[in-house]
């Protein structure tokens, strides 16, 4: 009763801050870069109120503080040295996200004590950002609910999360292209068709310097990431000879893994070409579908 | 004590205004009589009142909002005494009601304070809010806004706000009590309904447009109109039900149908009306303050608490707690299966509630085989925690009604499957977009000579 109470009491803006964050789609690479929203970029009343979640920005303007994510679960331990708290690694075709869960995340914790690595996880969680000293920021995610979950699943994320994040890359080069700043720009993008958080958030990060090297490796790991997607075996010569390398991985590998210059050497002895054996490789890191336990080592995920 | 208050009321008037007539200076005084701190009572104050204080179209207005602020044209007016609560002693009041409107809409309005204008005239409203009141939002004006009147407004004038208006379906909400509309009649039936105690024979079905669908229901005779009938409606009611529009046809509603020639320059034809709704973002799902018979996907995000086996009252269907219904006492519960869960596209997130018949189907096992489950097993959540394990990540689509409540979108399952898309096609088009690749190119060019060779 008091709780409804309150509800009502609340002006507008903290009245839809109630609602449920919606999880964000977001890759490895964008998803590291990002940084925390200032307070002072949103209104006063907001930031006033401790309830009021924290946000973090990406350099591409997306707002976010819930995201949802699906990969490859490659490294976990536990770190606690008083009770559990556990640390994980969850890689994607970008590169890795750091996932903390502790006693304060009972249900994440359970399922990383039961988990094995290296497995396709499904995972919500909030984004949190650490900056010891200027300069050394870490963004991770405490984790909230994690799953076990199949390839075709995490491919169909790979492709959702590349089409909004392609989407974000179309807005805020419109936005660069217009010239437009603060005010005048928000209104530009959401006539436009842009959402308007995301309209909000591309006129803060246009604030600062965006480095255009970013944006062009973004867009080639999401490049590299799509074309490793394997779907039933994919197809021509290029496929055989992937097929080929994954068995000879299988049959070498075992559950150990095996080094990467003896497996090259054996590549080769089998005629395959070196440069055929670096890309699937490369493609396969990428992909999730192989990682490297130790440097110098590759090994199967499942 | 004033000289310590000065300043804070000083900057109040600089905020918001004129004080006094709004009645802020007097709630003010109330909290400094309660001994609030007075640079505290202006915080509070100015958290109440002053702020970003946010103009509205009559559209966008929604259940329990606050200190906003809206222009409208007042194309009823009424007024009625209240009389005073017994044991009080204030003297008698009158309540003013009516009916107010802009290009967007129209709302009903109670007033507790006599408005500056009358039948016709545009009135200015700062500081209004809004309560729901017999299923529909009415606007509020109390003691603490203010109104003024505005004699030279560019709002359309009365005939035109009074008139029903055109409008698609999408755009047809809570606001509307009038409309016209073109619709395709895309289900028909005819049933029996108790209308004050007698029985009464009314026609039900679903409109559809390029926009979108809503129920209907006709209380007189629609001679020649069927399934695939177009149909033009003028001076439809809106009554809202469960959060829903529904169109209803009345006996002052004129219905016509379309002649086949100019049903050609319509956007929609009865095939592509009928087609079942393609998937949309949930983002689109969560702007609307309801939707009826749309499709979304998404990842389940989270299972609810209260999602798996449940026990209902015999008498009421009330989901009931250790054997006893909150109205019918103790009763001896009849077991269902339903499942509660977080759907979240990236753009917007509901809850979605799956009914028995597809909390089977999406979980793979039906009420007797989850009932074994929760005797075999000394965790009484034990069929809960399977429904997570199960489902939590997973992708589903769902077809349904969404409606919005106090947090968020609820959205009633009336179908359930996993989206089949095409990855490799969107694989394409990404690629497309993300255009070629400088280091690529080579690798493109020797693709195409293979070609040419080949």
């Amino acid at each position: 009763m008091k709780r409804i109470n309150r509800v009502n009491a609340l002006p507008l803006e903290e009245f839809i801050l109630l609602k449920r964050e919606v999880a964000k789609r977001i890759f490895a690479k964008e998803f590291e870069a990002c940084r925390e929203l200032e307070k002072a970029a949103r209104s006063d009343s907001e930031a006033l109120d401790s309830k009021v979640p924290n946000f973090l920005i990406s350099p591409l303007g997306l707002i976010l503080n819930r995201v949802f994510v699906v990969g490859v679960v490659t490294e976990l331990d536990n770190i606690g040295t008083q009770g559990e708290m556990w640390k994980a690694r969850i890689v994607d075709p970008t590169g890795a996200f750091t996932v903390y869960a502790g006693q304060y995340q009972p249900e994440a914790s359970i399922f990383f004590s039961t988990v094995k690595v290296p497995a396709f996880i499904a995972l919500t969680g909030k984004a949190r950002i650490y900056e010891p000293e200027p300069g050394s920021v870490f963004v991770s995610i405490r984790a909230e609910e994690a799953n076990v979950v199949d390839e075709e699943i995490r491919n169909r994320w790979v492709v959702d999360t590349a089409e909004q994040t392609v989407d974000r890359l179309a807005a805020f080069s419109d936005a660069l292209a217009s010239g437009y700043h603060g005010e005048e720009l928000r209104e530009y993008l959401i006539e436009r068709g842009v959402s308007s958080e995301l309209a909000q958030g591309i006129s803060i990060a246009l604030e600062k310097d965006v480095s255009q090297e970013f944006i062009k490796l973004l867009r080639t790991s999401i490049r590299e990431g799509l074309k490793a997607l394997d779907f039933d075996g994919g197809t021509g010569a290029k496929a055989d000879q992937k097929e080929f390398v994954l068995e000879l991985l299988k049959e070498m590998g075992g559950s150990k893994g095996v080094d990467y210059a003896t497996f090259m050497e054996e590549a080769v002895a089998r005629g395959i070409p070196e440069q055929v054996v670096e890309e699937v490789t490369r493609i396969l890191l990428a992909g999730g579908q192989c990682y490297e336990p130790k440097i110098g080592i590759i090994r199967l995920v499942g | 004590m004033d000289e310590k208050i000065a300043p804070h009321l000083e900057e109040l008037t600089r905020a918001l205004g004129d004080l006094e007539k709004t009645g802020i200076r007097a709630e003010f005084e109330k909290l400094i009589a309660f001994r609030v701190p007075p640079d505290v009572a202006k915080e509070t104050i100015l958290r109440k009142f002053g702020g970003k204080r946010k103009v509205l179209k009559i559209k966008d207005l929604s259940a329990n909002l606050k200190n906003f602020e809206l222009t409208g044209r007042i194309l009823d007016l009424g007024e009625k005494p209240i009389r005073p609560q017994e044991g009080t002693n204030k003297g008698s009041s009158r309540l003013y009601t009516g009916v107010l409107a802009d290009e967007t809409g129209s709302v009903l309005f109670s007033s507790w304070k006599e408005l500056p204008g009358s039948v016709g005239d545009v009135i200015n409203i700062k500081n209004a809010y809004t309560r729901v009141w017999q299923n529909r939002i009415r606007l509020s004006i109390g003691e603490q806004s203010l109104v003024s009147k505005e004699p030279d407004s560019t709002l359309p004038s009365l005939s035109e706000l009074s008139g029903s208006q055109t409008k698609k379906l999408i755009d047809i909400g809570a606001m509307d009590f009038s409309v016209n509309t073109v619709a395709c009649v895309i289900q028909f039936s005819h049933r029996e309904v108790l209308v004050k105690g007698r029985q009464s024979r009314v026609i039900s079905g679903v409109l559809a447009d390029e926009t979108g669908r809503l129920p209907f229901t006709a209380w007189v005779e629609l001679p020649g109109i069927d399934i695939g009938s177009i149909i033009r409606i003028e001076g439809a009611q809106i009554r809202m039900f469960k959060g829903m529009p529904s169109v209803n046809i009345l006996n002052s509603t004129k219905v016509s149908q379309v002649g086949p020639e100019e049903a050609k320059n319509l956007a929609f034809t009865f095939e592509s009306a009928v087609k079942d709704p393609a998937p949309i973002k949930i983002e689109d799902i969560n702007s609307r303050e309801s939707m009826f018979d749309v499709a979304a996907a998404g990842n389940v995000v989270s299972v609810r608490p209260g999602s798996g086996i449940i026990s209902r009252c015999p008498e009421c269907g009330r989901v009931i707690q250790k054997g006893n219904c909150r109205v019918h006492g103790k009763v001896e519960g009849i077991r269902d299966m339903r499942i509660k869960a977080i759907l979240d596209d990236g753009t917007g997130s509901m809850s979605v509630m799956f009914p028995r018949e597809l909390a089977e189907i999406v979980y793979g096992k039906t009420l007797e085989e989850a009932e074994q489950l929760m005797f075999s097993d000394v965790s009484k959540d034990a069929v809960y925690e399977d429904l997570r394990r199960f489902l939590t990540g997973r992708y589903l689509a769902v077809r349904g009604n969404a409606s919005k409540s106090e947090y968020g979108i609820s959205f009633v399952a009336e179908k359930a499957w996993i989206p089949e898309d095409d990855l490799a096609v969107r694989v394409v088009e990404l690629l497309r977009r993300l255009g070629p690749d400088e280091e690529n190119k080579q690798g493109e060019c020797s693709s195409t000579g293979g070609i040419y060779l080949a």
